[in-house]
């Protein structure tokens, strides 16, 4: 039997100091430039032009047609940056987050779009018609008159 | 011829003993898994780990197959009493607490018996895994206890010609030691014995080379296959206490040496200093046989194993006999 060859580099790390990151004490490793991250969805940029509903491979979105948006569900995302690249008016946009565990598939950190904030869109875009409308008998009265 | 000399005392001390010697060789696991991990440049678990192990198995549900029959509970059980029993016999810095005349044969009885019962515990879980890993074992356990007989039933001997009141006993080390005898014969034949017994240490601590019977990518685990819960963490300390007490023999006939002598201490004290001056041998010992040799080298396929005991350290082990025994036969 002869010394096996990593007996001088075994001896010699044992007094150099450990390689490695001691992540829950220590900040992870930083995240490079253009790292996909978790998806930020602006609402008020979106224009429900159903692009990101087409391409994306996992089918994380679902259009809705009356507020002309889409809802998403990240915990469904595999992190491919298409829809960001499709994504006309820049509404989609990679984040740098990724420690993303959780103990609820249904956590509201995976849904950027609630159910109760499509009422509210719901609701104003009523409101908004309306008014138009409003707007609108009051204009044919102005100019019926 | 008192009760309090001849049972009081001896059972004591073995509880004492026992105490101290799993918490030791727990720590020492502890040790091994952090000099490894520093040797492989990671940061490694704390120190007092293996406990935290130990007492999480012990605190887990405990399954037994439906195949499994009566010696499948029992062996666990056997192994980790042989194991406590072999305490009483084992020098750790001051004579064994029963040593007797001729109990070398008991200590080497004992030790075997461990793996014996681990082995029929592994037989007897009725999983064809476990029974290849049985074995396994049994093959490098037959294989590796000659060489090492061997060499101690000569060493014995040899020291028995110096004058010992207890010849052929564990405690004869602490009156003459192999490198006393002096001639340069006998000094190589001491360096080669000594190299048999840090193969046989290896090889029933089961690291490095011999890593095979329970070797988490052997065959489904090996033998401990179907252990789980309380048994298993019965078998993991059995296996803890195991690689001290073989520690502690190598370290008693190679570096017997005390220092309680050097401190003037006498009566319990001087065999405390001992015991801890000891652990630090063995660890040290450890260090070289268990934690550098298992951080090296990968595992030996089980022929090549057998293979390395017979034809390599076998031989070694009659040279080195031979050697130290020269000047006597002559």
């Amino acid at each position: 039997m002869s010394l096996s060859p990593l007996v001088p580099t075994v001896l010699r790390n044992l007094f150099k100091k450990p390689a490695t990151n001691l992540f829950p004490r220590a900040e992870p490793v930083p995240v490079p430039e253009n790292f996909r991250g978790q998806i930020k969805y602006n609402v008020d940029k979106c224009v429900g032009c159903r692009m990101c509903v087409t391409v994306c491979p996992a089918g994380v979105f679902v259009f809705l047609p009356e507020i002309r948006k889409v809802a998403l569900w990240t915990a469904r995302c595999v992190y491919c940056k298409q829809c960001v690249d499709v994504c006309p008016t820049g509404a989609l946009q990679m984040s740098d987050e990724f420690l993303l565990a959780s103990y609820d598939n249904y956590d509201d950190k995976f849904i950027p779009l609630k159910p109760e904030k499509v009422e509210e869109i719901k609701k104003k875009l009523e409101e908004q018609k309306k008014a138009k409308e409003k707007a609108k008998a009051e204009k044919k009265e102005q100019s019926k008159a | 011829m008192d009760v309090m000399a001849n049972i009081v005392y001896p059972v004591a001390g073995l509880i004492g003993l026992y105490a101290f010697v799993s918490l030791a060789s727990l720590v020492w696991e502890g040790i091994d898994r952090k000099l490894v991990a520093r040797m492989q440049r990671r940061v490694g678990p704390p120190l007092l780990q293996p406990i935290y192990d130990f007492l999480k198995l012990a605190s887990k549900e405990t399954i037994v197959p439906n195949t499994a029959n009566y010696m499948f509970r029992a062996a666990p059980v056997l192994a980790l009493a042989t194991t406590i029993a072999l305490l009483a016999y084992t020098p750790m810095g001051f004579e064994p607490l029963l040593s007797s005349r001729g109990d070398v044969i008991v200590f080497i009885y004992l030790l075997t018996l461990i793996c014996f019962f681990k082995i029929l515990g592994a037989i007897s879980s009725g999983s064809p895994y476990a029974k290849i890993g049985a074995a396994r074992e049994a093959a490098i356990m037959v294989s590796r206890e000659p060489a090492m007989m061997l060499a101690i039933f000569a060493i014995m001997w040899r020291l028995g010609k110096l004058g010992v009141e207890k010849p052929f006993s564990m405690g004869v080390f602490y009156q003459h030691n192999i490198w006393e005898i002096g001639t340069p014969l006998s000094f190589v034949g001491a360096i080669i014995l000594l190299y048999v017994f840090c193969v046989w240490l290896a090889s029933e601590i089961e690291a490095g080379y011999f890593n095979i019977p329970d070797a988490e990518e052997e065959i489904a685990e090996g033998a401990l296959a179907e252990y789980s819960g309380r048994y298993l963490a019965l078998l993991k300390l059995t296996k803890a206490l195991k690689t001290y007490i073989g520690a502690s023999l190598v370290v008693s006939i190679f570096f017997p040496w005390g220092i309680a002598g050097y401190l003037n201490l006498s009566g319990i004290s001087a065999d405390i200093v001992n015991l801890l001056f000891h652990t630090l041998k063995v660890f040290i010992l450890l260090f070289a046989v268990q934690s550098v040799f298992r951080a090296t080298t990968g595992r030996l396929k089980i022929t090549q194993a057998v293979e390395l005991l017979w034809k390599n350290v076998l031989p070694a082990s009659i040279i080195g006999t031979l050697l130290i025994a020269m000047e006597v036969i002559m």
